[in-house]
């Protein structure tokens, strides 16, 4: 039953893939007059009631390196573009240090590898419970370093067995229209071909936020997202 | 009517000193019995107010011990994990894939409680959705049936159903600062639970929810009685009653239809107490009556031995009219003393009376005697000196007191019977005819009738009827012979006989003793009892020596010459 919804779960993006490939065929070609997204995400308080500082004591026991700001946490993207059957593999890197993935939110494309260092003068871990891929590195001392390759498309969260705080999240895509704001919250994504998309701001801690975009051969399509995250 | 013998003085004191000692000795138990239950009562009320802050205490601890367990449990990273990918790929997936995910949870959740071996170990998600559940008791667990989150205390908090009471710890989950859930963990409180209670506190426990026992140590026939008055009874009183055995209660625990109470059967406590004190008390009131026993009979014969030996020697006393020996004090008691001497007393004046009526008797005899011998010059003292004769021959035979007492009396009184005879007869000058002598020889009789008449002259009748009876059997009035006749009147008899021929009468001159005592030999044996002359001869000597006093004078009157033949 497993293998029948694993198949099931990658039939149906695949068998949509293969649909948009073959009938976007003049659409490839025409990508070479493609068009643009840029935009800004700005981060601003959430409309509701602020939640209680202290309502959940923290339990965090080490000192740690100030916090990243939450806007390297943000991952844009659009949600339906097609699948792109060559993709060039790149290697990221998600360190671990101070007891923390740095940095936090990373996005890849599918096939490419992520590089896990520990930097901490104690062992660390990696693994995931993610349905689009399910490892564990097991613990390695500081210098070592662990690598995965991510062959699906997907969110992949990983962990630490060793550190109950530490977690990151690997966004695996089929296509490379997506992009990480600055520390501005600019951002700006390349090669789109024309059409219309639903594009989505993604935060891991409020999930996707996701708009409505039509995309001219040639011009900038310009987008502003306003994401409820507080810096903490 | 029947006299009833009065009981003796030491039955008296028995009964007094023992009824005494049963009285207090009762009073005793019952004040010591009334103590005890006081104190046991208390006592019971004191372990239960300890057993209850001992148990206070541990709950604080077990509360804080499950919360620290659950926030340990909150920590894992696999649980972390895979509620944190749950959240993540929610917005992604379809129903299958939820259950997919939540199969995931609920794995780790088992592993946990496979180590730990909760009764209840919960998750559920921030907005209160129940995502996974595990334990030995998940299936009694009121959970799913509940919509509101639990209440997040960190002091622990209690989940209550009919037939069952969780206590609650729980722990968000937090990620990164973001919450993802809640877990849970809990333990029943059931009869395991109640046992434990009891065996730390050493007291009953008992627990209900709802009103519906749901746990405890009491005996199944106990919980049958627990009704629920007794129930509502509890949470206010101290004490309560079941099954005919008064309980002390204290109140454990009692929150939202959960309580505990803890309890102790007083009377099953007070019992071996009881026993005890009865026991002490038991061999006290051996002892007490023992002590109590002896003391009284000595007591008793403290005063009744002296007062026994009292009356005997009254009774001595009165029977022998011997007051010579006083009584002597026991020394005991200082009431029986005074008693004794006061007898003593009053027998000295008894004594005293006695020998006043003695000597007035001795008188009025003497003056009989006297009036009698004056009637006749010639026999003047004549009963006197018959008397100191008849002394002088009973101190030569021996005689002990009381017969020589008979014998002075007697002596004196011989002649008394001659008050009847006339003068003419009896002072006639010239020889007696045989009627008169018949008349003289009457004497005798006539005394003895008189002296008769007189009770306490009885032992002197003898002497008087019979002082002219002769051993051969030819005297008067009787005729008796030899050992017939009492030595007392023999001696009488010989006295007379001596003192007559040795007076002078009206018919001749007084003769010498000698002649006397020669003419008493010659008819000794017949006429006279040879011992009491022999007795005579010996006792002359001695008395002539003593004839100077003035009791022997009327032997030197003037004595007129005449010849006359005395048969007197």
């Amino acid at each position: 039953m497993f293998s029948r919804v694993r198949f099931r779960r990658l039939a149906t993006p695949l068998l949509v893939a293969g649909a948009l490939a073959v009938l976007h065929i003049p659409d490839v070609r025409a990508a070479r007059v493609s068009g643009r997204i840029t935009g800004v995400v700005h981060l601003v308080a959430p409309g509701g009631m602020p939640l209680r500082s202290g309502a959940y004591p923290s339990r965090r026991v080490n000192p740690k390196t100030p916090e990243a700001p939450e806007i390297g946490n943000v991952v844009v993207f659009v949600k339906d573009a097609p699948t792109e059957q060559e993709l060039t593999a790149t290697r990221a890197s998600i360190t671990q240090r101070d007891e923390s993935f740095v940095p936090r939110v990373i996005a890849i494309t599918r096939g490419s590898s992520v590089e896990f260092p520990n930097f901490d003068p104690y062992f660390h871990n990696v693994f995931s419970l993610s349905r689009a891929l399910t490892f564990d590195l097991g613990r390695f001392r500081k210098g070592e370093k662990r690598e995965r390759v991510f062959p699906r498309a997907g969110v992949v969260k990983v962990y630490c067995h060793i550190h109950s705080e530490m977690a990151a999240t690997i966004m695996v895509f089929d296509h490379r229209l997506y992009a990480t704001p600055v520390s501005s919250g600019s951002f700006a994504i390349d090669g789109v071909p024309p059409g219309t998309y639903q594009l989505s701001a993604w935060h891991e801690r409020i999930g996707e936020t996701t708009k409505p975009i039509k995309v001219v051969a040639g011009e900038d399509a310009s987008v502003e997202f306003s994401l409820p995250v507080v810096e903490k | 009517m029947a006299t009833r013998t009065p009981p003796r003085f030491v039955i008296r004191t028995l009964v007094a000193t023992l009824a005494t000692v049963a009285f207090v000795l009762s009073a005793v138990l019952l004040v010591v019995t009334l103590n005890v239950q006081k104190s046991v009562r208390d006592g019971v009320g004191d372990r239960l107010e300890t057993a209850r802050r001992l148990l206070d205490a541990l709950e604080e601890r077990r509360a804080h011990e499950l919360h620290a367990q659950v926030a340990m449990l909150a920590e894992n990273p696999t649980l972390k994990a895979a509620v944190d990918t749950y959240h993540t790929e929610l917005r992604t997936t379809n129903q299958a894939g939820r259950l997919d995910l939540l199969a995931t949870i609920s794995r780790e959740l088992d592993k946990l409680a496979t180590r730990i071996q909760p009764d209840v170990l919960e998750v559920r998600s921030a907005s209160g959705e129940v995502l996974g559940i595990a334990g030995r008791r998940a299936g009694e667990w009121p959970a799913f049936a509940r919509v509101n989150a639990p209440p997040q205390d960190a002091e622990g908090s209690w989940v209550t159903t009919d037939s069952r009471i969780f206590r609650l710890a729980s722990e968000p989950v937090v990620l990164q600062g973001t919450p993802l859930g809640t877990l849970s963990l809990a333990s029943a409180l059931d009869d395991r639970y109640a046992s434990e209670i009891s065996g730390l506190s050493g007291v009953q426990a008992l627990i209900l929810s709802k009103h519906h026992v749901v746990g405890s140590t009491l005996p199944s026939e106990v919980l049958m009685a627990l009704k629920p008055d007794v129930v509502g009874a509890m949470a206010t009183q101290d004490v309560i009653t079941l099954a005919g055995s008064d309980y002390a209660v204290r109140p454990l625990m009692n929150q939202g239809g959960a309580q505990v109470f803890v309890l102790d059967s007083i009377d099953a406590s007070a019992r071996p107490v009881m026993a005890g004190a009865r026991r002490t008390i038991g061999w006290i009131a051996l002892g007490a009556f023992i002590l109590a026993a002896l003391a009284s009979v000595w007591l008793s014969r403290t005063i009744a031995r002296p007062i026994d030996t009292l009356s005997a020697s009254l009774a001595n006393m009165t029977q022998t009219r011997n007051f010579e020996n006083p009584l002597t004090p026991g020394g005991d008691v200082l009431e029986v003393d005074a008693l004794t001497i006061t007898f003593n007393t009053m027998i000295q004046s008894v004594k005293a009376a006695e020998e006043e009526r003695l000597s007035a008797y001795v008188g009025t005899i003497r003056a009989l005697a006297l009036a009698l011998d004056a009637r006749d010059p010639y026999t003047a003292g004549h009963s006197e000196r018959v008397s100191a004769l008849s002394l002088a021959i009973g101190r030569c035979l021996w005689l002990d007191d009381t017969q020589l007492e008979v014998l002075r009396l007697g002596a004196l009184l011989h002649d008394i019977g001659k008050i009847g005879i006339s003068d003419h007869v009896l002072m006639k000058p010239g020889p007696l005819t045989g009627e008169e002598y018949e008349i003289i020889k009457q004497h005798p009789v006539v005394g003895a009738r008189i002296l008769r008449s007189v009770p306490f002259l009885e032992p002197h009748i003898p002497i008087v009827e019979l002082h002219h009876e002769r051993p051969d059997g030819k005297g008067y009035p009787h005729g008796l012979r030899g050992t017939e006749i009492p030595l007392v009147a023999s001696i009488v008899h010989v006295a007379d006989a001596f003192d007559a021929i040795t007076s002078a009468r009206a018919y001749r001159p007084a003769r010498a003793a000698s002649e006397g005592l020669r003419e008493l030999w010659r008819c000794a044996g017949a006429q006279f009892d040879a011992e009491v002359v022999h007795a005579l001869a010996k006792a002359l000597p001695d008395l002539d020596r003593s004839t100077a006093s003035a009791e022997s004078m009327p032997r030197f009157f003037p004595v007129p010459v005449a010849v006359r033949a005395v048969r007197a």
